[in-house]
């Protein structure tokens, strides 16, 4: 290249903004969530215990990721691309998800909660909606969808290495197949073999040059795979993360820092202890994928049976500004009574004004 | 894993010059080949003179740890699996089968917690009984503390037969009885020795169609698992390959796992189930039991269900002998 072409760059920042406007693609995750700018190559890690919706969330995700948005003069508003759903801790339900993706599907033709669906039958009991969709039509769309909807299980992390290993052609395959590409790469969750790999003690090596199975040498392989991965399939990468939380506060004692909430970033450490003070927990992924994550969202579920109290902490890592609300809500006696099925849809609906 | 060198009267490629080639890489088994940028490599062998064969190498190591990871499903593909090979098996109790959509769902690991005495063990028997006896498949339970009772569950048999006559009703017995395959076991060690026994057996099995093995029932994994816990990250490690292995058993294997587990004190004396928060991420489903002091009335609540709102409760009888 000559040293002129390397001082003319390769665009001008309008051209840039112009171009990355236009690159951008709706989000999709829940509605507090949505307004997260993210793009393609970003990787994304959810944060939160057991129990906090992290798996709900992904399925959400995925789901609006591979409805299209509009079929048969439908709007559906999704995004029709292909998703990659990487289960490492082999706890995926697919009756749940085919479900979720029905009730979606139903939701967008007008019909309510209520209708019941009857799969051998193949017709709706009593519907009270005006319109009436054919159920052929519906069934195909369901398949399509199903379809663009990949998956792999791995039980231990030398299955999750080849699988990454040989995602490549697999992606290209199914990219090809549909004549679509992959929008979503899911982990879930990325941390399932920390114990078993940090108990595993490799011989030590004899030849200076091999590389051992440490948990360190596995994390770095992990990064620089998904890494490669992403230069040939730009896709944005969520992971999943249970943890651990170190939370003095009980359920019926939460303290909100509200003063906290557009605090200044701190210098990022390897501890998120400083950072969120209601809401503490050791870290333990190895430093070469914390420095990979670019955005990492917190889910935290704090109520006891009366009181729901959702928490989203929203920490944007790797940026001089750093974003960071919480968003609350009370809803007494719904928690209870409720169908998982229903509050996700209650999410989705942007009824729990989570952000604010 | 695999040497290379082992490799080499399979596939005539991965010959002493490309065994020699990754040996300068420090590559010597496919493990190695997993953990090295395959991209880089690609890039070392274009320098050498017999690149095209070397990189022939790369392809068809690359194919063979394809074969090492579970298959890449579509969404619908998965959905056949589901709805063809997961049943349900109907755990005898009622309250609880409606409860939990059916009973207990082949392909999950269920988890069972309750205090001293909530009835724990009466369950499993009840539903051993009643899958051996209704679903005729096969049982395989481990006891860890000699609390299986074959008297409870002739009992429990003969309760769901129901048949009036001796003879049909010995022959139900017999059959059931047949189907409960039952170790003893103490230590976890021993545990993943049998279970890994089973898989084989199951594996081996797998080409003449279905599998006879339904559900594995571990009577209290907790005292398995609890000795190895505290002290370095070995304990930890031991219970959640244990916890793959078994999802592993029901997964591929269209098995129902139910497994048991205790409670322990927790924070200003409210028990909570035991082996810590680094095992609520094992089972698919978590199911809390408790009992009134002086009834026979059994309560159940879902802690934690792939599509179930937690909370919901459901109650039971156990019948005295």
């Amino acid at each position: 290249m000559t040293a002129k072409g390397w001082i003319d760059g390769d665009e001008t920042a309008g051209d840039m903004l112009s171009r990355l406007l236009t690159e951008q693609l709706p989000f999709l995750l829940l509605p507090p969530l949505h307004r997260l700018p993210l793009r393609v190559g970003n990787v994304v890690e959810l944060v939160g215990p057991s129990a906090s919706a992290k798996t709900q969330i992904l399925m959400q995700a995925a789901i609006s990721c591979i409805l299209p948005k509009e079929w048969k003069d439908v709007h559906y508003g999704g995004l029709g691309r292909l998703v990659m759903f990487i289960d490492l801790d082999c706890r995926f339900d697919v009756l749940r998800f085919s479900q979720m993706l029905k009730h979606r599907i139903m939701e967008a033709n007008g019909l309510s909660n209520e209708v019941q669906w009857d799969e051998k039958v193949g017709d709706l009991k009593k519907s009270r909606s005006k319109r009436k969709p054919s159920i052929s039509c519906d069934e195909e769309l369901f398949a399509l969808c199903m379809r663009r909807f990949l998956y792999v299980r791995c039980y231990d992390s030398f299955e999750f290495l080849a699988t990454l290993k040989t995602l490549h052609c697999r992606l290209q395959q199914e990219s090809e197949a549909h004549g679509i590409r992959f929008y979503f790469l899911m982990i879930d969750s990325i941390g399932a073999f920390h114990w078993v790999d940090r108990a595993c003690r490799p011989l030590p090596v004899r030849f200076n040059n091999r590389k051992s199975l440490s948990l360190r040498c596995l994390s770095e392989t992990v990064v620089q795979e998904i890494r490669n991965l992403l230069l040939v399939h730009p896709m944005v990468v969520i992971a999943s993360k249970a943890i651990i939380t170190v939370d003095k506060n009980s359920a019926n004692e939460v303290k909100w820092k509200f003063g906290k909430w557009f605090a200044p970033d701190t210098s990022y450490s390897d501890n998120i202890k400083s950072n969120t003070e209601h809401f503490k927990y050791h870290e333990y992924m190895p430093s070469v994928w914390q420095t990979f994550v670019t955005h990492r969202i917190v889910v935290q579920p704090t109520g006891s049976e009366f009181f729901i109290l959702e928490n989203v902490s929203i920490v944007r890592i790797k940026s001089s500004q750093s974003i960071y609300r919480n968003g609350y809500c009370h809803h007494s006696n719904l928690w209870t009574n409720l169908l998982w099925e229903m509050l996700v849809s209650l999410l989705y609906l942007d009824v729990l004004p989570w952000l604010i | 894993m695999a040497p290379l060198r082992s490799l080499e009267t399979e596939y005539p490629i991965i010959d002493s010059n490309f065994q020699n080639f990754c040996a300068s890489h420090g590559i010597f088994s496919v493990e190695d080949f997993v953990l090295h940028d395959l991209y880089e490599l690609a890039a070392f062998a274009e320098q050498e003179p017999t690149s095209e064969r070397l990189k022939e190498g790369i392809t068809r190591v690359l194919a063979i740890i394809d074969n090492q990871h579970q298959p890449c499903l579509n969404g619908m593909e998965l959905l056949e699996d589901a709805m063809k090979n997961k049943h349900v098996l109907s755990t005898g109790f009622e309250g609880v089968d409606l409860l939990l959509q059916g009973g207990l769902r082949e392909g999950l690991l269920t988890e069972l917690v309750g205090p001293s005495s909530s009835g724990k063990t009466q369950f499993c028997l009840q539903t051993a009984a009643n899958v051996a006896v209704k679903h005729a498949g096969r049982v395989v339970y481990f006891d860890t503390g000699n609390s299986f009772s074959p008297q409870r569950i002739a009992h429990f048999v003969g309760k769901i037969s129901g048949s009036a006559f001796y003879q049909a009703k010995d022959k139900v017995l017999q059959k059931a009885m047949s189907n409960i395959v039952y170790h003893s076991v103490f230590d976890i060690f021993t545990m993943f020795d049998v279970l890994c026994q089973l898989e084989f057996e199951l594996r081996s099995q797998m080409g003449r169609g279905r599998y006879l093995v339904q559900l594995i029932i571990i009577d209290a994994i907790s005292s398995l698992i609890t000795p190895v816990l505290g002290g370095g990250s070995q304990g930890r490690a031991l219970m959640i390959s244990a916890g793959f292995l078994l999802k592993k058993l029901a997964d591929e294997y269209n098995v129902a796992v139910l497994v048991i587990n205790h409670t322990v004190g927790g924070e200003g004396g409210i028990s909570k189930p035991a082996l810590g928060e680094s095992w609520k991420s094992v089972p698919h489903v978590r199911l809390l039991l408790s009992h009134k002091h002086g009834s026979n009335i059994c309560n159940i609540s879902i802690l934690k269900h792939p599509s179930m709102a937690s909370g919901k409760a459901a109650k039971f009888v156990i019948y005295e002998a």
